[in-house]
């Protein structure tokens, strides 16, 4: 019941805030409290291995179950948490945004279809939220309603239909593998029919992937996340694509890890690879970006490819280990509390500045003192820098690749070599867009905003403060959440010690680190030296234009099939009507001569009810002459 | 309950037809209390025939002219068309007193509604085919005034195409009836097992069946024989919304699922080995179809183009010959239909207050409008297939049906024409809620509220049937028992 009541409270909140004119209460910041509270109170029990299960009796197909176990519940703490930090957050800043109680409205329905996909306790129940979360969010990334605005939502929402339409396939296709719908949280079932099993899992990767923003299916990501207000971009970052994530976590359990499906298909080194192609494309692009919220939300995209990495290692082991589903869930919590910092942070600049491009910024450290070291801090936290969060879960995501390339298996070996590129990569573009925006050289032409801050920064050092706690005692995460984590998805318990004996502050990792974060550096250095972050890919290189291609040429065709349609149609209707016109003529010249010739135009339109009933007489003939 | 509650049923709706008649031409308001009395006793009466109609036992009244029989009992799948359509005509009646307000040929529109109404409920009762076929001929010609209402050329045209197509179609049926009245010896009533059981595979079955087909397709609008659906869109909007969206379209799909499981039966339908053909017409359909509507500019025949691809997901569900896919065919036409006729009342509602009938055009619409368009939306999403809409859940068990039959490239065709859907509506709602914030009093006053009511209720109801299908699950779950 509680896991029901959860997912209601925003809409309560919701239809509060619909009828309140009150503007001076925060309701957001109110329920999401509330609902800290609450899931701290009653959800406390599945870290103990007591799952909750509630279903809505209702009659039919359709019953709506609930479940929380110990991986939904870190990711329900997380959501809240993040809806709380930013709604300290939304009010001051969407002032100066404008239509801020439209903005709070889709803040509160966000909230509860988000919790409502961590709490579903069944395919349909998640399929619902999934939809609804789209729907609601949209609204977040057209919150501007300009050009820009409305194509990046246009963007973003067809993306999303296909992919729920994606998920729905599926799930009729796992219906037919395995007769019975399997639920959430209950582990793996035994198709009867394995490949549609296999197709099945194969597209709700496709259709999780996209709210993850897995490469190919990317594209929509950059778009939305940099068009949207700042508050909707912290938690579109740090949260919405985290949803695909915990989608694939789900969806990694459903095909048992990949232990028991027998029909010869692997889905571990696929996903693998496509991690880390998420990450290659992701960071190469962030580099080459000037706008600061696009770089970030190119960011998204690399920071969920390691992500995607870590299911697929575990994957890969068929779930003989750990390391990488661990590092995966990490990684999420961790990306979460600094992308969202670092949009925060951003939005702080762009409010007071009004500027988003990284290149007229500068030296603005001298204005923002205590805004330049808490994004110092996230900065740090995505780069992996030994002290924060960052580098606890990029350590064991880095001891979980190093284990697949230890299987001597030539792709891991590669997948290991990609893995230090992206993060020297990371470093690069985050040390790019610290020195344009605070250090270098103050950009005179730039006009500040004087404004109070304070009320902005609160969110970004309670966030800060939680990294550095991860940060410096990284072992906690692991044996309080982590562990009751793989457990409530089915690991055997002898494989524990994989995480719980991680020592994080080997000299191999740290030393690992800090040739990472040099090197970074140095090439960030040789970027801005040489105008490598101004080069401007050829349009080819992009999917966007190759889409495009493709749609025009369909476009086309699609045209011309139209033209010889309507050009064949009007040949056989004239024939029609030259046969039907000297068939009249001939009739009639064989009654009297009318002496009128206006026979020749006769047209269908005044076909009488005698046609009918000629035609019928002929078809009955004919009918009867097959016996 | 005795039989004569048929008779009521569809005498109801022929006396309130003629009294609306005789009321004299000016007293507007008289003609709104009977249609609406006669709408809704009709609707009272098949609501209260569901529950015996659902186990089997419906009451049941039967005779013959000469030695051709006759007889009306609704089976599940009637009662189902007749609850669909006989509530449908309540919410549009409501609706048409909006739209209809300050018309011309009042007197004639409300009449030949009724009349139509009193021959869809004999459509749905009829247990036999041949008194089908007398329904199904007899509602082309009480709607065909209904489609010529306004009287100028080109609804006299349309109404031309209406008629040919229809006639040509019943020729169509007429000879497949006579051949299946032969080989039965006389038999045409409907029953558990279908009438051609027994003859199996004789030669010759295959053209009854496409003659069938045919003639039910026209209405049905499959795609060659579709054309005078887009052009039957001059008429007044309730007429398109309820006639051409629902009620005469439904009655085609109606005879080709009677044609498919209670004359031919599934059994022999698979052993004639058509249902891949007819499977790959009714995907035709679906996706170009679709498509065509995308490329509508006036909303209305975008509107019609799209009913003529939803309506062959009905038929793309009862082919599939599948207990699943029956299930699908079944929810399509309950939760379509809704959402088909919400879609409709907000394209005359916009048409009616801004005078907008073209979607590039509509700009700024929206907030004019908000209600209206936000069910516009909500309609839309339906026809996607997203969740929360009852459309979600025919869509589902339509692509369960395909893969259970091993047929599993209709699932993809169904996706497919979701995503183009998704093209069709989405950027329509977009573009209404672009440029400047105006506000306005059009969604204000007597008229807008009659047609705005039923537009909300429908929408809402569809929602509920997406958040709960369990409320339609028996009479769904009782046509597939009936049929398999």
């Amino acid at each position: 019941m509680l896991l029901v009541i959860l997912t209601i409270i925003p809409l309560i909140g919701a239809l509060i805030l619909y009828f309140t004119k009150d503007k001076s209460i925060n309701i957001p910041l109110i329920i999401s409290a509330v609902v800290i509270i609450l899931a701290c109170l009653g959800l406390g029990s599945v870290f103990k291995g007591v799952p909750i299960t509630y279903k809505i009796p209702l009659s039919g197909p359709f019953v709506p179950t609930f479940h929380a176990d110990a991986l939904s519940v870190i990711f329900v703490m997380l959501a809240s948490f993040l809806w709380f930090v930013v709604s300290i957050y939304a009010p001051e800043y969407m002032k100066h945004e404008g239509r801020a109680k439209t903005f709070e409205l889709c803040t509160l329905l966000t909230l509860s279809a988000v919790l409502g996909v961590f709490l579903a306790g069944d395919l349909f129940t998640m399929l619902l939220f999934f939809e609804l979360m789209t729907i609601t969010s949209y609204f977040w990334v057209i919150h501007k309603w300009n050009e820009e605005a409305i194509r990046a939502g246009y963007f973003y929402l067809f993306f999303s239909i296909i992919g729920g339409l994606l998920i729905a396939l599926g799930i009729v296709l796992m219906g037919e593998a395995t007769d019975v719908l399997p639920a959430i949280g209950a582990g793996f079932v035994t198709p009867l029919n394995s490949p549609m099993f296999a197709w099945s899992i194969a597209l709700f990767v496709a259709g999780f992937g996209i709210k993850a923003g897995m490469v190919p299916l990317h594209l929509w990501l950059p778009h939305a996340h940099s068009v949207s207000p700042t508050p909707g971009s912290a938690l579109l970052s740090g949260l919405l694509i985290k949803v695909g994530a915990y989608g694939l976590i789900r969806v990694g359990e459903l095909a048992g890890w990949g232990m028991k499906l027998s029909s010869g298909i692997k889905f571990g080194p696929g996903l693998a690879v496509l991690g880390i192609c998420t990450m290659l494309v992701g960071v190469a692009a962030a580099l080459l970006q000037s706008d600061a919220k696009r770089l970030l939300a190119y960011h998204s995209v690399s920071q969920m490819g390691y992500i995607i990495l870590g299911i697929g290692i575990t994957l890969y082991f068929n779930g003989e280990s750990v390391l990488g589903l661990t590092g995966a869930i990490y990684h999420t919590v961790n990306h979460a509390l600094f992308k969202s910092a670092l949009f925060l942070g951003i939005g702080i600049i762009i409010l007071r500045t009004g500027e988003q491009n990284l290149y007229k910024m500068g030296g603005l450290w001298r204005k923002f003192p205590l805004t330049a070291l808490l994004v110092l801090i996230a900065v740090l936290g995505i780069t992996g820098a030994p002290g924060l969060n960052g580098y606890a879960s990029k350590t064991v995501l880095h001891h979980a690749v190093s284990e697949a390339a230890h299987t001597n298996s030539s792709l891991m070996i590669w997948i290991e070599r990609l893995f230090l590129v992206v993060g020297v990569g990371t470093t690069a573009s985050f040390a790019k867009l610290f020195y344009l925006a605070f250090l270098g050289k103050p950009n005179s032409k730039l006009k500040i905003n004087k404004g109070n801050n304070r009320l902005l920064m609160t969110p970004m050092i309670v966030l800060s403060l939680v990294m550095l706690i991860i940060g410096f005692m990284p072992q906690l995460f692991i044996d309080k959440l982590a562990v009751p984590a793989l457990k409530s998805l089915g690991f055997s318990t002898n494989l524990f010690g994989q995480i719980t004996d991680i020592d994080f502050w080997t000299a191999a990792d740290l030393q690992g680190m800090f040739i990472t974060l040099i090197l970074g550096i140095a090439f960030c250095g040789l970027g801005l030296k040489t105008g490598l972050f101004h080069w401007k890919p050829p349009i080819w290189l992009s999917i966007e234009a190759l889409a495009k291609t493709v749609l025009v040429g369909f476009n086309q065709a699609v045209s011309f099939c139209g033209h010889a349609v309507q050009i064949t149609g009007r040949w056989f209707k004239q024939s029609l009507y030259r046969f039907y016109s000297s068939l009249m003529m001939l009739s009639t010249s064989l009654d009297y001569n009318t002496n009128n010739n206006k026979t020749t135009s006769v047209s269908f339109s005044n076909l009488n009810f005698s046609t009918g009933i000629i035609i019928t007489i002929l078809f009955l003939v004919f009918i009867f002459y097959l016996f | 309950m005795s039989g004569n509650i048929l008779i009521f049923t569809i005498l109801t709706g022929i006396s309130g037809g003629i009294i609306t008649a005789l009321i004299p031409k000016k007293a507007d308001k008289q003609r709104k209390v009977v249609t609406l009395i006669t709408t809704l006793l009709t609707a009272v009466f098949v609501w209260l025939q569901i529950p015996s109609a659902l186990q089997g036992s419906a009451p049941v009244i039967y005779g013959s002219i000469g030695t051709m029989h006759w007889r009306l009992q609704p089976d599940p799948l009637g009662i189902i068309f007749a609850v669909i359509a006989s509530t449908l005509w309540v919410v549009t009646a409501v609706y048409s007193f909006g739209y209809m307000k300050h018309s011309e040929y009042q007197r004639n529109f409300y009449t030949f509604y009724l009349f139509s109404l009193a021959v869809t409920m004999g459509i749905a009762l009829s247990a036999n085919l041949f008194l089908l076929y007398v329904f199904y001929e007899l509602l082309t010609f009480t709607t065909y005034p209904l489609v010529i209402h306004y009287r100028n050329e080109e609804s006299l045209k349309a109404g031309n195409r209406y008629i040919l197509y229809s006639l040509v179609g019943a020729g169509f049926i007429l000879a497949a009836l006579v051949t299946t009245a032969i080989w039965t010896g006389g038999n045409l009533n409907f029953s558990t097992v279908p009438l051609l059981t027994n003859i199996g595979k004789k030669p010759g079955i295959v053209f009854v069946l496409i003659a069938f087909i045919i003639g039910f397709g026209v209405k049905a609008a499959v795609m060659p024989i579709h054309r005078w659906l887009p052009a039957a869109m001059v008429a007044p909007t309730p007429v398109s919304a309820l006639l051409h969206a629902v009620s005469v379209v439904y009655s085609g799909v109606y005879g080709i699922l009677r044609v498919v499981y209670s004359v031919f039966g599934h059994e022999l339908m698979g052993q004639l080995n058509l249902s891949n053909g007819l499977l790959l017409i009714a995907s035709f359909t679906i996706l170009v179809g679709v498509f065509i509507a995308t490329k509508q500019d006036v909303l209305k025949r975008r509107l019609a183009y799209h009913t003529i691809s939803q309506l062959s997901y009905i038929l793309l569900g009862a082919f599939t010959l599948q207990p699943w896919g029956l299930t699908g065919a079944i929810l399509h036409m309950i939760s379509y239909s809704m959402l088909k006729v919400t879609l409709f009342f907000c394209a005359g509602i916009i048409a009616e207050q801004t005078g907008e009938t073209k979607v590039s055009r509509m700009t700024g619409v929206g907030w004019a409008l908000p209600k209206t368009m936000t069910a516009f939306g909500i309609a839309s999403l339906g026809m996607i297939g997203m969740l929360p809409l009852n459309t979600f859940w025919s869509k589902y068990y339509l692509m369960k049906g395909s893969t259970a039959g091993g047929k599993w490239p209709f699932a993809l065709v169904l996706i497919g024409s979701g995503i183009i859907n998704a093209v069709c509506f989405i950027p329509t709602v977009v573009t209404a809620f672009r440029g400047e914030k105006v506000r306005s009093n059009a969604e204000q006053g007597g008229n807008v509220t009659l047609m705005l009511a039923p537009t909300l209720v429908l929408a809402t109801a569809a929602l509920f049937i997406g958040l709960w299908p369990g409320v339609v699950w028996p009479g769904v779950e009782a046509v597939v028992n009936w049929f398999f």
